[in-house]
């Protein structure tokens, strides 16, 4: 079982948490969270993780304080989001819709000064930090544009600066790379890793797994509304590092073979001339069965050799295999 | 704390005024245009022994008319205008619970809206050659029906947030917020209970025939604040209400 890591006074601590919606059109019900428990200590950046309909924006908004669940609790320093949500608010900010997030119509200044002014703070109190924002990230020139005449990564950062601005010790941050260009996209993680240093604490849901992998120190991998993985990033790469292999065959694989290939591994990739194969073995004796498929062909193997997992494949190996429930890898470290 | 809010609510409202000047240009010269059809009406088909009095009431009753719709429907365009665009959430987000936001925000509009109806005011009596009382006692009047009025704008956002689309109910309601400001309060006891009745039969005897403080009996303030009071309150309960239902439902993002 993928190990929950202990957080020393959690800053974030969700037990438990459930919620379902009622289906419209087949007066069914939904279930998108189911007992999700985890601890968010400070400082800590944590990926959030899953497929998409896994319930990740749902435990987010959840956390926000934006949906109410049906059951657990969530509490924020201390503060119950629903009971003491006022307080709770006073502890966290969000990016949650990217650029939606800001009024078009006014300047990037603008919507520095509105957001703070909604949080109860003046304009003058927040004059030298807007300063220092805009110069942080890149935006000093861009202070008195509107925001619907900036580009979307422009304002994909801006919506950050504003959660920075709110100066709080906890920040949700919902897809922040997501449709931006690849540069921007670079910009953004590079934001984020800096805000990280300011000791901040960072909840982050991306399908970047390159950013989660780059940014983050820990993910919780969420599948069918439930937690399936919760460890050090690092842990997770160790742990399934011994499982993901390379294989070079002399000759193409049969199309009868690449179907037996497919067939039996979720986590596989074969190249377009097919004598090339990676392959994850999440069973023990997954490596005897890949092996008597070559057999079968007289394939040779050319080159064996075990390869760099990144957080991706580590992801898809999990989620393939949940099916909600938590993970045992177990038996994955029992490949030669 | 919350003067912040309310400084940064008026100065959005203020610099989305100024930055979208036609519309505002729009909204004057739409009033001005109901005002002269009417006035024109008048003119032509009323009754010359009763004309004077009846265009003064048109002026104040266009102007009241312009005000309720202003403010009542204010907040729930706010609502589903914030859901369309994204923004909804964020001010969900601030420890600032959301329906002061509103207020801060509807109070901006009113300014907003003070600024536009004295232009339209003005160009009304000028048109007409008749110039209208102003008193004192018109703050305190205005003040309380404001307040009703707020009131049921929160009841309407309170609808907007579970439902969002609710456009043309706006549109339509516009016409029950005309009956409100023009229909007699002394018709019957009852409508004390309806919201600003009281209140702009009493603007309109401010100033349309001149009445003051003596003119105005403890009773009818006494009416008049308790009717201002209890659609406030209640209109801060059926917000909250909607809004943890809108919580519960996880209906806050959707539109």
């Amino acid at each position: 079982m993928l190990r929950e890591p202990k957080v020393h006074n959690p800053l974030v601590k969700v037990d438990g948490i459930s919620k379902s919606y009622a289906k419209r059109s087949s007066k069914t019900r939904v279930q998108a969270v189911q007992d999700v428990s985890f601890e968010v200590g400070a400082g800590e950046i944590v990926g959030l993780l899953g497929p998409n309909g896994a319930g990740k924006s749902t435990t987010i908004k959840m956390i926000c304080g934006l949906i109410r669940p049906d059951e657990g609790s969530i509490r924020v320093n201390d503060f119950d989001n629903q009971l003491e949500r006022a307080g709770a608010l006073n502890h966290i900010s969000a990016v949650l819709e990217g650029n939606r997030n800001l009024y078009w119509r006014l300047t990037v200044r603008e919507n520095l000064e509105y957001f703070a002014g909604n949080r109860g703070r003046s304009r003058r109190s927040v004059h030298t930090a807007i300063d220092e924002l805009l110069e942080q990230f890149n935006l000093t020139t861009k202070a008195n544009e509107l925001v619907n005449s900036l580009s979307r990564g422009m304002q994909q950062k801006l919506a950050i600066a504003v959660a920075v601005l709110a100066g709080t010790e906890v920040i949700l941050l919902d897809e922040p790379t997501l449709g931006l260009d690849v540069d921007t996209g670079y910009d953004v993680r590079a934001l984020l890793k800096e805000i990280a240093t300011q000791g901040r604490t960072i909840i982050l849901s991306s399908h970047d797994m390159p950013v989660v992998q780059d940014v983050c120190e820990r993910v919780i991998i969420i599948n069918q509304g439930r937690v399936v993985a919760d460890d050090q990033v690092s842990n997770l790469l160790r742990l399934f590092a011994t499982t993901a292999y390379s294989v070079s065959l002399a000759r193409p694989l049969t199309a009868a073979q690449r179907e037996e290939l497919e067939r039996h591994f979720s986590i596989i990739t074969i190249n377009p001339q097919g004598d090339a194969v990676s392959v994850t073995f999440e069973h023990s004796d997954d490596i005897y069965t890949f092996m008597d498929i070559l057999k079968a062909e007289r394939s040779t193997i050319e080159s064996i050799e075990r390869t760099n997992v990144n957080v991706e494949q580590v992801f898809r190996t999990i989620t393939a295999n949940a099916n909600g429930e938590k993970v045992s890898v177990e038996g994955a470290r029992d490949v030669p | 704390m919350y003067l912040n809010v309310l400084t940064a609510n008026i100065r959005k409202v203020i610099i989305e005024m100024v930055r979208y000047l036609p519309n505002t240009l729009s909204i004057i010269a739409t009033f001005y245009a109901i005002f002269l059809m009417l006035f024109w009406g008048i003119r032509v088909f009323g009754d010359p022994v009763t004309q004077a009095g009846n265009i003064e009431s048109t002026i104040v009753g266009v102007v009241l008319w312009s005000l309720a719709t202003m403010v009542m429907q204010g907040m729930g365009w706010q609502i589903t205008s914030e859901a369309t665009r994204g923004t909804l959430e964020q001010l969900y987000m601030s420890p600032v619970s959301a329906w002061r936001i509103l207020v801060a925000r509807i109070i901006g509009c009113i300014l907003v809206e003070i600024i536009v109806m004295s232009i339209v005011l003005f160009l009304a009596m000028l048109t007409a050659g008749q110039w209208l009382s102003f008193d004192l006692v018109l703050i305190p009047l205005f003040g309380l029906m404001l307040t009703c009025m707020m009131g049921v704008s929160l009841m309407i956002a309170g609808l907007a947030i579970v439902l969002k689309q609710i456009d043309a109910f706006l549109q339509i309601v516009q016409f029950a917020f005309f009956g409100l400001v023009s229909v007699p309060v002394t018709i019957s006891p009852w409508l004390e209970l309806l919201p600003i009745m009281r209140a702009s039969s009493m603007v309109q005897d401010v100033m349309t025939e001149g009445a003051s403080w003596p003119q105005f009996s403890l009773e009818m303030w006494a009416l008049l604040i308790a009717n201002a009071l209890m659609y406030f309150g209640l209109g801060i309960a059926l917000y909250k209400r909607a809004e943890r239902r809108a919580l519960r439902l996880g209906l806050l993002g959707q539109y």
